[in-house]
């Protein structure tokens, strides 16, 4: 089809007002027909909408289209979807191009409509020349393994275990603590029906350990994961228990024997397990672990062990690897600690508690009994201050909603009235009562029914009496307008949720971004929210942002049914978007090269001496870090060929190029970040041409030597940061020292520096993003088109020399 | 409330504490019976005691115990350990040591009898002997009452002296069984040992160890500045070894520990420390000795 003359189609949308309502989109309409092989343009009000896509699909009929170019929103959103709709109409789906004018124009240009529409119809003459270029791909077919891993044994990966092997997939539970559960097992009751949290949670637990699919890998950490959808090889190292899991019989009487206490983290340090011990004692699986850091080896465990031999100390942590076709993430989350004496006397003061804390205390098997006494005095309590938002929703400490607090405070609250009525007072110091979702609304009205009063203000600061060690919360009450007293006996902080610990080294190992928060992000917000950028990787329950039980359980079970749609096929199509080595032009046939082979980060070519190397496409991921590497031109990337992103460059810098900044964005993190910067409607100047390519690795000396050439402005290349966030493991890095060694040659060959920038974006920064360009945009004025012009009219015919080779392309 | 870990120090005493919300610890060294041996420091599991040299320019010379409050586990062993009775641990308040209530470590023997039967009235060579001032005399008449002035005393028949010595504190040096005229105690010792001075090797006028030995009868300088060594007495601690600054002038072994039966690897190990790795298989030799006689003498039952 290449051969053939392109007949390339335009659909420019609507979105309703969203794009409409700033760029004038009938102007770009007739731009866009009066660009070379355009033989039909469009607009509709919803080009993604039912209508909208029949409308392409007729029009590839009538018009006999072999190209399809929608301008619209963000490829990141729609492209599988136009694709669709151009196969479904018998066009291959890889000759669909996307112009992104919403996220790119419209949304982030509101206030010069005129800029907009022109800089609108500048990325249309971006896609459409690339459209011409593009090439008919076949997707690769994968196999599948049809297992699943799931990370993190709480209250969600338990029901995403259970779901997918109720489906009959095999699936391994990987949890990094001794015993599955997680934070839901700690809890006492659960709001808003006041049922006991182990009694619910315990059934389940025991079911997804008895599950003939599921197999449980506890005390265990995730080391690494290689792979991709459908084909992940996972390397779990099992952490020594010392104790044989097949021999345990659970009966604890290791444990009545050893001599050596150490606090029990799980009970939050207020309580004591053994050296040879479990966590709590609805464990699962039921297996004592001997911590060897406190054991003093007396080795009274083994004689109480006796016959059963389950105790062996020389265990050596154990290395497996695992081979899953989809990976769940259900990490969770760690609950706030304030730091000592920081917040509202925590630390400093004894009679002040977290909300955690509370739940042990109350709890009939924590440390203390279920009384819910003072460490001061081990009395009980005749007046309590819960006190709300404690890091949570403070800019100077975690600025979200954790989202959960209101809900368990008011738990507390009306547990303390249950257990001790008219002997306690109980105080609510609140900023806003959340409590929507089904019967929360109802649970706040039974705890104001039952006398707890409620206090709305942020509390200022708490105070000890150094005689009675009560306390006195301070804070102005909104409804009075004034700042009051209240003395209590105890205080409890409804503290924040935070990322679960470790989840820096899991985004790490699993490629898949973090917020701005710290917990992981979903691939969109609203129609992907159990989706990670990575095909195959799914999130479930607080990992992804702070969750209750009920919305922690639908996620999970949500994420069992994402990776089902995986593991119930037994091949999987990926992107065809892989290197293609051209044997005639590689030099490693005549000289000793081997440069790509050095520089990809999948170890995916070979470059046997004498040979020309050879790409081994399964592994290949598609950075194009290669093709930007190659010395002479030999490796193409399919879809990401050097001649479709100099057409780009070319469409981009036709018209007034010294005003521009041409930016080369990666995919994964750039792109994305300045798609949130249009989402969230951050204002920047109009001076950005963008191209997406889907690795800052892929991006070419050349294809920065050319925009100089044709006189750009200014050159951006925008890549995940380092060291860990490339989603390619290290394109940015290669990235980094190509291009410092071009900046220097640049700027010896008399460029500015500020004219050629390199700068790392995540896909949160999209207040950086939004700066970024506007700080550029300033620097351009400053420079003046005058000096602009100036450089490149000396530098152009050094670059004409360099870059002639390339004119063949 | 979060788990606090607490040092406190005053001149007489040195106490950590691992405060939690249901359970509070408490270690306390007693720095007047401390007499900064090797003993806890060798046996300690965690390696949370240090015998701390003093730095250069600080005041004093001798070195102290420092004990850290983050490695600590409070399981009792340097407290079942120490001869002089320096170390106490409490749980919520309560004197416990773990290790020892676990059967996980044993409890030193101090086997002392004192036969105050044969004790004259009047006589106080014993309390003027102990080193460590554990031993009480008292005068009392048959009714138990205690008498201040015995010779004001009518009848003297009725007299008896009573000898009482706080056992937990004494390391058995057997100064008091040599000097009391009446041979009234009967001791042995708790650690069983040899040390050898090389005052070939003692620096010019030093005397460190003769300071530093809490038995003041063990080491003595001769007229010529020499230290002289009396075996009899010593407690082999380890406290001269501590303070000498030559290393190899003092050479200290310890072979045998009388204690109570247990049976625990970390006993074993401690004793290896402590002894020598012969000296350990021979006494686990000697109880699987014994317990083939006990089985023998079960079957032959």
């Amino acid at each position: 089809m290449s051969e053939e003359e392109p007949r390339i189609g335009v659909f420019v949308c609507h979105c309703g007002l969203n794009i409409a309502g700033v760029i004038d989109v009938e102007e770009v309409t007739n731009y866009a027909k009066t660009l070379p092989n355009v033989v039909y343009a469009v607009h509709n009000r919803y080009t993604c909408s039912d209508p909208g896509q029949d409308e392409i699909r007729k029009g590839i009929k009538e018009y006999n289209l072999n190209r399809v170019v929608v301008a619209a929103c963000s490829p990141r959103l729609h492209e599988p979807t136009f694709r669709r709709c151009v196969a479904e109409a018998g066009l291959n789906p890889y000759l669909f191009e996307m112009a992104n004018i919403r996220e790119f124009s419209s949304w982030c240009h509101p206030s010069t409509p005129e800029e907009a529409t022109e800089k609108a119809k500048e990325i249309v003459r971006m896609a459409v020349a690339k459209a011409r270029l593009l090439n008919p791909l076949k997707p690769l077919e994968v196999p599948v393994t049809q297992k699943a891993l799931v990370l993190g044994g709480g209250i969600a990966g338990i029901n995403a275990a259970l779901d997918l092997a109720e489906m009959g997939f095999k699936v391994y539970l990987v949890e990094k603590k001794e015993s599955i559960g997680g934070h839901m097992a700690q809890l006492d009751k659960t709001f808003p029906t006041l049922d006991c949290s182990i009694c619910i949670e315990g059934p389940r637990m025991v079911d997804v350990a008895r599950h003939p699919n599921v197999e449980i890998i506890s005390y265990a950490d995730l080391l690494s994961v290689e792979g991709y959808v459908g084909n992940f090889k996972v390397k779990v190292r099992k952490n020594p228990r010392y104790v044989i899991a097949d021999n345990c019989t659970g009966c604890g009487e290791c444990r009545d024997v050893c001599p050596i206490e150490f606090p029990n983290e799980w009970d939050m340090n207020m309580g004591v397990r053994r050296a040879i011990d479990i966590p709590f004692a609805q464990a699962v699986p039921l297996i004592y672990t001997i911590n060897r850091d406190h054991c003093i080896e007396c080795y009274k465990c083994v004689d109480a062990c006796g016959a059963r031999q389950a105790i062996d100390f020389s265990q050596e942590p154990e290395e497996i690897e695992l081979e899953v076709g989809a990976i769940i993430v259900a990490t969770g989350y760690d609950i706030y600690v304030p730091e000592e004496g920081n917040l509202y006397g925590y630390g400093r003061y004894s009679n002040v508690i977290t909300g955690l804390e509370f739940e042990r205390l109350i709890l009939a098997a924590g440390p203390t009994g279920g009384h819910v006494v003072r460490a001061s005095d081990g009395r009980r309590p005749r007046s309590v201050a819960l006190i709300q938002c404690v890091g949570s929703r403070d800019v100077n400490k975690y600025e979200y909603c954790s989202g959960f607090c209101c809900m368990y405070t008011l738990k507390h609250a009306i547990q303390l009235k249950e257990h001790y009525g008219r002997e306690v007072e109980v105080y609510v110091f609140y900023m806003d009562m959340r409590s929507n979702f089904k019967g929360y609304e109802e649970f706040y009205r039974r705890a104001r029914e039952m006398g707890v009063t409620f206090i709305r203000g942020r509390v200022s600061r708490v105070i000890e009496d150094p005689k009675t060690k009560n306390l006195i919360v301070r804070v102005e009450d909104i409804a009075l307008g004034e700042p009051i007293e209240v003395e209590v006996e105890l205080v409890v902080l409804a503290t924040a949720a935070l990322p679960s610990k470790g989840s820096d080294e899991i985004s790490r190992i699993l490629n898949i971004s973090r917020g701005a928060d710290g917990f992981f992000m979903e691939s969109h917000p609203k129609l992907k929210p159990i989706d990670t950028p990575v095909d195959g990787i799914f999130l479930a329950g607080a990992c992804q942002g702070p969750k209750d039980i009920p919305y922690s359980v639908s996620q999970g079970c949500g994420a069992a049914a994402r990776a089902a749609t995986i593991l119930s096929k037994k091949t999987w199509k990926i992107e065809p978007i892989v290197a293609v080595v051209d044997p005639s032009r590689c030099r490693n046939v005549k000289a000793k090269c081997g440069i790509c082979a050095a520089k990809c980060p999948y170890g995916a070519i070979r470059a046997p001496q004498g040979q020309p190397a050879q790409v081994i496409t399964a592994m290949c991921h598609g950075c194009g870090t290669c093709a930007a590497e190659c010395p002479a031109d030999a490796i193409t990337q399919m879809h990401f060929t050097d001649a479709q992103i100099f057409a780009q460059i070319r469409a981009a810098l036709q018209e007034n190029p010294e005003d521009k900044i041409l930016g080369f964005l990666c995919n994964w993190c750039s792109y994305a970040g300045a798609d949130l910067a249009g989402t969230s409607r951050f204002e920047y100047p109009p001076t950005l041409r963008p191209i997406r390519v889907m690795c800052s690795g892929r991006v070419d000396r050349d294809f920065v030597l050319e925009a100089f050439r044709l006189g750009a402005g200014m050159v951006l290349v925008a890549a995940c940061h380092l060291p860990y966030d490339c989603h390619y493991i290290s394109g940015n890095w290669r990235m980094k020292e190509r291009m410092e060694v071009l900046a220097r040659m640049l700027t010896k060959l008399g460029l500015s520096p500020e004219r050629f920038r390199v700068d790392y974006i995540s896909a949160a920064e999209g207040v950086k993003f939004a700066e970024l360009i506007t700080e550029m945009t300033e620097k351009l004025k400053e420079l003046g088109r005058e000096r602009i012009m100036a450089e490149n009219q000396k530098l152009k015919p050094v670059l004409d020399r360099m870059l002639s080779r390339k004119k063949r392309t | 409330m979060p788990m606090k870990l607490k040092r406190s120090e005053t001149d007489e005493q040195l106490k950590i504490e691992r405060i939690m919300y249901a359970r509070q610890y408490s270690l306390t060294l007693d720095k007047r019976r401390c007499v900064v041996c090797e003993l806890c420091e060798i046996v300690c599991p965690r390696e949370a005691i240090q015998v701390v040299k003093p730095a250069e320019g600080e005041e004093t010379t001798s070195p102290r115990l420092e004990i850290d409050v983050e490695l600590c586990q409070y399981c009792g062993i340097c407290n079942a350990i120490c001869p002089f009775g320096a170390l106490e641990l409490k749980i919520d308040g309560e004197k416990v040591v773990p290790v020892v209530k676990f059967e996980s470590f044993p409890q030193l023997i101090r086997e002392i009898e004192i036969d105050d039967e044969k004790c004259p009235v009047g006589c106080t060579v014993c309390v003027d002997a102990c080193p460590l001032k554990l031993i009480t005399v008292k005068v009392v008449d048959d009714e138990g009452r205690e008498v201040e002035d015995a010779e004001l005393y009518p009848d003297e028949e009725r007299l008896r002296v009573t000898v009482e010595l706080d056992k937990e504190y004494c390391p058995v040096c057997r100064v008091c069984e040599y000097k009391c005229p009446y041979d009234a105690i009967h001791t042995q010792k708790v650690i069983y040992g040899h040390i050898r001075v090389d005052t070939d090797l003692c620096p010019e006028g030093c005397r460190e160890c003769v300071d530093a030995c809490p038995i003041p009868e063990v080491l003595q300088l001769s007229e010529d500045g020499k230290v002289v060594v009396n075996d009899l007495f010593c407690v082999y601690c380890g406290a001269c070894r501590v303070v000498c600054p030559v290393e190899g002038a003092i050479s200290l072994e310890r072979t045998v520990i009388r204690h109570t039966p247990v049976h625990s690897g970390a006993w074993n190990k401690a004793l290896e420390k402590l002894t020598s790795t012969k000296d350990m298989t021979k006494e686990l030799r000697s109880r699987a000795v014994i317990k083939v006689k006990e089985s023998v003498e079960r079957r032959l039952a």
